[in-house]
């Protein structure tokens, strides 16, 4: 079984994942049990992340596999040593599978020119989150019946789109699960070419609803574009590109990769709500990361060669 | 080049196609060369040594206005005798060198330093530009006129720019007294936060990305003190479609040349989809709509020449991922066959504008190059435009690697290289063995 790499949604089709939803299914079933049992996991993580390092190694171990972890706060990885020194360096180790987490767009992809082992790309700069996005399919799928009920939704991803690579998995992602997709944001944190990804570009939550939004993808706004030159103030952000209660209609679902800033994105009575999936994307995080751990290191049997 | 040994004697070149635009010179001749220098072109010539170029063409020596030997400071990645190599294996017989070395080249002592190495280590015509500024800082000027003394032939503050306009004034107004031209990079850094152009492939990739108005705010404040100043300004690698168009607007208000790269002549940002630190370079690789105006500005002369910013950067500066990466390409070595490959015969563009762009516009600039006029120097590039080639790491004289083009299939080639009469490049031994 050779390696597959994880590094991108860009170029994902239909089958590969729906493979890895029913795979995320079994496991969260019961039925795959330790099949990653003798294979070796590496954790590099180049920038601080508790919550995936968390569970990725999680999902890792209760698969039975071995795991080696170094972090940008651990002297393995020190200041100044190149991605591709330590790439070879753990390849020497013998490992099945790479996760690296790493600040620059790019650096997973230059990982995987450096490793025989399969890449998983657990964030790079703002380049892409490709689990976060398929642990999203997964929770949304969940709740409205399983992947095929996807198709003809419309969901609103709402907030910094520029700097967020998890929208850069998300757009992909879920316009292969047949999802129609809205940017809502305000020009300041939008590509300058978002006309790229051909998808309505509206003004506010409420427009998002108005143009018929069940799903409400909430991006987390970053400290330090809170106010200044990008966006004026938290609290016009939070008026345009917040969700609030009012927003709450049946069948609307807030989503949002965490973690969040209560009272920005979302207001704090909405984030525990009933019609709020988070904690539902956190809890598929070690079902579809595990799936994923599976595919990548060849211990299942894939569908789509 | 002073202790070249061969430059007095006489050298009959033979059978060539010789073009030179700047002396109207374009079919198969002879040429001899005397005293290391076009002594006469015409038909049947003859002498005790000939050079038989049956099937070459022969053009004057490129010139580049624009590269980074990286002497003195970071040898390591190019030093005179390998930048040289590389730029003789390019068919480049002159060119300039950026101050952006460490030390930076802003005092008389290291111009004239560097000037004197030049002369006893480099294969072609080496010249110095200066830095416009102290350090590059932009704020406190050059000893322009003792930089002169010492053999500075421009002045540029490069990569850094002068991001103060009116700083930028004063040094248009001192080095128009100093005599100097002023070599300008266009950049506005307030604006240039990113690492590629802001377009699709940035939307899509998540890189930062740079918007063209960095550049094009940049060039326009430089034009319109150039028109103030009446300084001689000289902008450098332009990439986008408006900046190439507000050159072509103070074209004849102001004393202004300006210069493109033959990577943002023949490349597109889609390169920054790969993610490779390879393809990171300043100004960075624009979307197609930019690269075609810039090609229409090159061919009616509304950007006078090219320059390759030959930017040579060890691996580790260049394997990394594309925003922690150096920013620069390899120039010398690939300018002429990319150039002839893409636009002469892939964009109809004359074989003899991109002569007249790569030898006499830059040659003139310079001073006295670029020509095949009796007396002036016998500088000459001999290229085989039938030769098929694929650009390898191991083909390049730079110490370097960092070229874009590496993989790619090229036609055209430089098969010799002639500095002052004498034979500084010779890729085919055996084709242009010199017979006595
Ligand atoms: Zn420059």
């Amino acid at each position: 079984m050779s390696a597959r790499d994880f590094i991108s949604l860009e170029n994902v089709g239909r089958e590969e994942l729906l493979e890895v939803m029913e795979l995320a299914r079994d496991q969260e079933e019961g039925r795959l049990g330790r099949l990653l049992e003798g294979r070796t996991v590496c954790l590099a993580f180049f920038e601080p992340s508790t919550r995936t390092a968390a569970s990725f190694e999680l999902a890792a171990r209760r698969a039975g596999a071995d795991v080696v972890s170094l972090s940008s706060g651990t002297s393995s990885i020190s200041k100044g040593e190149s991605l591709v020194d330590t790439v070879v360096t753990l390849d020497r180790l013998g490992m099945d599978a790479l996760i690296i987490r790493h600040p620059a767009a790019g650096a997973a992809s230059l990982a995987s020119r450096h490793t025989s082992a399969a890449v998983v790309n657990a964030g790079d700069g703002c380049g892409q989150h490709p689990t976060q996005a398929l642990l999203d399919l997964y929770a949304l799928g969940k709740s409205l019946g399983g992947f095929e009920e996807l198709a003809g939704r419309r969901a609103a991803i709402v907030g910094d789109i520029l700097h967020s690579r998890v929208a850069r998995s998300v757009i992909p992602a879920f316009g292969t699960a047949g999802i129609e997709v809205s940017l809502v944001a305000p020009a300041t944190l939008l590509p300058r070419e978002a006309d790229v990804w051909r998808l309505p570009v509206l003004g506010s939550v409420d427009e998002a609803l108005e143009w018929g939004a069940e799903v409400l993808y909430m991006l987390r706004l970053q400290k330090e574009r809170m106010s200044g030159a990008l966006v004026p103030s938290v609290a016009e952000y939070a008026r345009y590109y917040g969700v609030g209660r009012r927003h709450l209609r049946p069948g609307v679902r807030v989503m949002h990769p965490g973690p969040v800033n209560r009272g920005v994105e979302i207001a704090s009575d909405v984030v525990l709500d009933g019609s709020s999936l988070i904690p539902d994307q956190v809890s598929a995080g070690i079902a579809v990361r595990t799936a994923v751990l599976a595919l990548a290191t060849g211990s299942v049997e894939r569908a789509a060669a | 080049m002073s202790t070249r040994s061969g430059a007095d004697r006489e050298l009959v070149i033979r059978g060539a196609h010789v073009l030179d635009p700047s002396s109207g010179l374009d079919g198969v001749m002879d040429v001899r060369i005397s005293g290391g220098r076009v002594a006469e072109v015409g038909e049947d010539l003859h002498g005790v040594r000939e050079l038989d170029a049956s099937g070459l063409h022969l053009f004057p020596g490129f010139v580049d206005v624009h590269a980074h030997w990286r002497t003195p400071g970071r040898e390591e990645e190019e030093d005179l005798e390998s930048g040289s190599a590389a730029a003789a294996a390019g068919g480049f017989t002159g060119v300039v060198m950026m101050p952006n070395t460490d030390p930076v080249l802003d005092r008389p002592a290291l111009v004239s330093g560097l000037v004197r190495r030049a002369e006893r280590e480099s294969r072609v015509r080496a010249y110095v530009a200066a830095a416009l500024h102290a350090g590059l800082a932009g704020s406190e000027l050059t000893e322009m006129r003792l930089l002169k003394e010492a053999g500075a032939l421009c002045v540029s503050d490069d990569g850094p720019g002068t991001q103060n306009a009116d700083v930028l004034r004063s040094g248009m107004l001192y080095a128009r007294s100093a005599g100097l031209a002023v070599l300008l990079h266009c950049e506005d850094r307030s604006l240039a936060k990113g690492v590629v152009h802001d377009g699709v492939a940035a939307a899509l990739a998540g890189v930062p990305a740079t918007p063209a108005s960095a550049e094009d705010a940049a060039t326009a404040t430089a034009l319109v003190l150039a028109a103030e100043t009446g300084a001689r300004v000289h902008i450098t690698h332009v990439s986008t479609a408006l900046s190439a168009a507000l050159v072509g607007f103070f074209k004849g208000r102001a004393g202004v040349t300006a210069d493109t790269t033959p990577h943002h002549l023949t490349l597109t940002d889609d390169l920054v989809r790969t993610l490779e630190g390879l393809y990171r370079v300043n100004p960075p690789l624009r979307p197609e709509g930019d690269r075609r105006e810039v090609i229409e500005a090159l061919r009616d002369g509304t950007l006078d020449f090219v320059a390759t910013d030959h930017a040579p950067h060890a691996a580790q500066r260049k394997e990394l991922p594309l925003q922690e990466a150096a920013p620069g390409f390899l120039g010398h070595e690939t300018a002429f066959a990319a150039l002839y490959t893409e636009l002469v015969l892939g964009e109809s563009l004359p074989l003899s504008r991109l002569v007249e762009a790569m030898s006499c516009a830059p040659g003139r600039w310079v001073g006295g190059l670029g020509s095949l006029a009796v007396g002036a120097p016998a500088d000459i590039a001999l290229a085989d435009l039938e030769e098929e080639w694929t650009v390898e790491r191991e083909s390049l004289s730079s110490r370097s690697h960092n070229s874009p083009y590496l993989g790619r299939r090229m036609r055209g080639r430089i098969v010799g290289t002639i500095v002052g009469g004498e034979l500084v490049h010779d890729r085919m031994g055996a084709k242009l063995g010199v017979r006595t």
